[in-house]
């Protein structure tokens, strides 16, 4: 296995804030990794950094081997970086077709040109694209909704066309933040039985942002925890959760004397 | 029943529409459109074509404003540089119209790319005020470069031809100003079932989803406001081929206004929408003035002294109104009636 995301001493500060402070570690391809930690941990502005949301302070973040800190947000989708938000950013005036379609703009060509006049190729593209989007609209089980404006549905199944928003990039590297939050319990299953399909029929590096113990420890490879900024442990899930300083970053010290 | 739920290729999909109703109607439209000076006066068609034009400023402005969701106050001053490089192309440099049309358009779209640079970084009435602020700088250039505008004197457009007909009599100019709506609307529609379009409606919901999509935002906002003015820029050289005197005044700051009021009026992010608004828009002062006329003596003196205090407070009351209860607009009213009679009369 190859690094396919590597961060080396990964820094943000807000003014005086360190809300991550000389993070690295890297994401093996094919590889289910969980990032989690205490609320304010870092974890979100962690996301934000790789996406390229935000500029990091310090540090670099490599993508198979190709430094790509500092570029532009835009130009990720392309290499094959897929990201969800915590909260929903769905379209959400738009039908559930019509964002998966804009999942796929950078595997689209149209130039203005061609828009204007929607003949030949512009036209065999989009024809391509509605195939396509009916491949992820099955596979994440949305059939009856397709038609519908995102902001009218549920919140998990908004939540469900976010991630098949993220797949029409056609991923090689997808980016979950919190993705079962809000959710019951059949729709938590549902998304982690997508996440496991997503890593073995497809070939999909997952990176995850999980406040759900139960999913990140039954499907998670590899987890990194965080506290203040600070990468405190990683390693499988059994043996993260066994480290003293994550018991301690979770539940605290026990008092002198106690023990 | 009528649903037209059922497709049978993806192609159909990609379709402006696949029912044969649909296009069976838009072909009776477009006789009807064909037509219509052979059935109406003068005034009527010129009514017509004022309509023509407005619709071509507002599927442009809609494209910016309804879809990509950028606020512009700015439009007068786009359509008043559409106008002036119709009139100085066609007058001082004896261009002929089929290019010196387009090239008024493109004039626009330029110039617009420099108010597209702050709209970068501003959103919502803060672009509101850019753009406003810049409709005023262009009437005040207009006016300042005598020698290349005319200044204050206007620009009289000459006689204007094309393939043989007199643009300066009505019919040719409706068949002409006919035509370029209809291509116009088309590539509307067109772009708006791309990539390019759905760009534009995701930037218009969450930016940032949409830089996380792949869309870069620099070139996406710029491309909006570069259309946008194109297509209004063109409505300025058509209003300048009807009204034949341009002059700054026509452009003042309540055209802007009043192009805001059509598209949100007829549905925002709509071509049909735009086209509904155009129409109900122009014709709402006639009709205005029939009803008006129908329970009032036209020649009493208190109605002659209030006529536009009365036409201007109705135009706002309907306004209103919509607002309160249709804010989806003339679009949405098309779309509930659609629903309604795709079951009708028995909806169970």
């Amino acid at each position: 296995m190859s690094a396919m995301l590597q961060l080396s001493g990964v820094s943000k500060r807000f003014g005086g804030l360190k809300a991550v402070n000389e993070v690295s570690f890297s994401v093996e391809a094919g590889e289910i990794f969980s990032l989690i930690g205490p609320n304010g941990a870092g974890k979100t502005t962690l996301f934000n950094l790789i996406s390229a949301i935000f500029k990091p302070s310090g540090g670099s973040i490599r993508f198979e081997g190709e430094d790509i800190t500092g570029r532009p947000t835009y130009a990720l989708a392309r290499l094959g970086i897929a990201r969800t938000f915590q909260n929903l950013a769905v379209f959400k005036h738009e039908s559930v077709v019509n964002n998966l379609l804009v999942g796929l703009h950078t595997h689209l060509g149209a130039n203005p040109l061609s828009a204007l006049a929607f003949w030949g190729p512009a036209r065999r593209e989009e024809i391509r694209a509605r195939e396509r989007v009916e491949e992820i609209i099955e596979f994440l089980e949305i059939e009856d909704i397709r038609d519908l404006p995102v902001g009218t549905l549920s919140y998990g199944l908004q939540k469900r066309v976010e991630l098949g928003r993220a797949l029409a990039i056609d991923p090689k590297l997808l980016l979950l933040d919190e993705m079962v939050s809000g959710m019951n319990q059949e729709e938590r299953e549902d998304i982690a039985r997508f996440i496991l399909d997503l890593k073995e029929q497809l070939g999909v590096t997952i990176m995850m942002v999980e406040h759900d113990m139960g999913i990140v420890m039954d499907i998670s490879d590899r987890v990194c925890v965080m506290n203040h900024g600070l990468k405190i442990a990683e390693g499988a899930p059994a043996v993260v959760a066994a480290d003293p300083a994550v018991i301690e970053a979770y539940l605290g010290t026990r008092r002198e004397g106690r023990a | 029943m009528r649903t037209g739920h059922f497709k049978d290729s993806y192609a159909a999909l990609v379709a402006l529409s696949d029912s044969r109703v649909v296009w069976a109607w838009t072909g009776v439209l477009g006789l009807a459109l064909l037509a219509l000076p052979l059935l109406v006066g003068a005034y009527s068609l010129t009514l017509a074509i004022t309509i023509l034009v407005a619709i071509v400023g507002a599927i442009g402005l809609n494209l910016l404003t309804g879809t990509t969701g950028l606020i512009s106050l700015g439009q007068s001053g786009f359509l008043a540089i559409g106008a002036y490089t119709n009139g100085i192309l066609l007058t001082d440099h004896d261009w002929p119209i089929w290019a010196a049309l387009p090239m008024s358009g493109l004039v626009a779209a330029a110039i617009s790319l420099l108010v597209g640079v702050p709209s970068l970084r501003l959103k919502g009435l803060y672009l509101a005020i850019t753009t406003l602020a810049f409709s005023f700088i262009v009437n005040y250039l207009i006016l300042f470069f005598e020698s290349v505008t005319h200044g204050s004197n206007g620009i009289f457009l000459g006689d204007v031809t094309i393939l043989g007909f007199d643009l300066s009599a009505d019919r040719p100019l409706y068949y002409f100003v006919l035509a370029v709506t209809g291509l116009l609307a088309l590539g509307a529609l067109n772009l708006g079932r791309t990539r390019i379009g759905r760009a534009w409606l995701a930037i218009r919901d969450h930016d940032i989803a949409a830089r996380a999509m792949g869309i870069d935002l620099v070139r996406y906002k710029l491309l909006a406001f570069f259309m946008s003015s194109f297509f209004i820029g063109i409505a300025g050289a058509l209003m300048s081929l009807q009204i034949r005197f341009i002059n700054i005044d026509i452009f003042g700051f309540l055209l802007s206004i009043e192009a805001l009021a059509i598209i949100i009026l007829g549905g925002l992010g709509s071509v049909a929408g735009a086209i509904l608004g155009a129409v109900f828009l122009t014709l709402l002062p006639e009709a205005i003035r029939i009803l008006l006329s129908l329970v009032v003596d036209p020649n009493a003196s208190t109605y002659s002294k209030y006529i536009y205090e009365i036409r201007g407070i109705t135009y706002g009351v309907v306004m209103v109104l919509f607002l309160r209860f249709k804010p989806d607009g003339l679009i949405g009213l098309w779309r509930d009636a659609k629903k309604f009679f795709a079951n009708w009369p028995l909806a169970y």
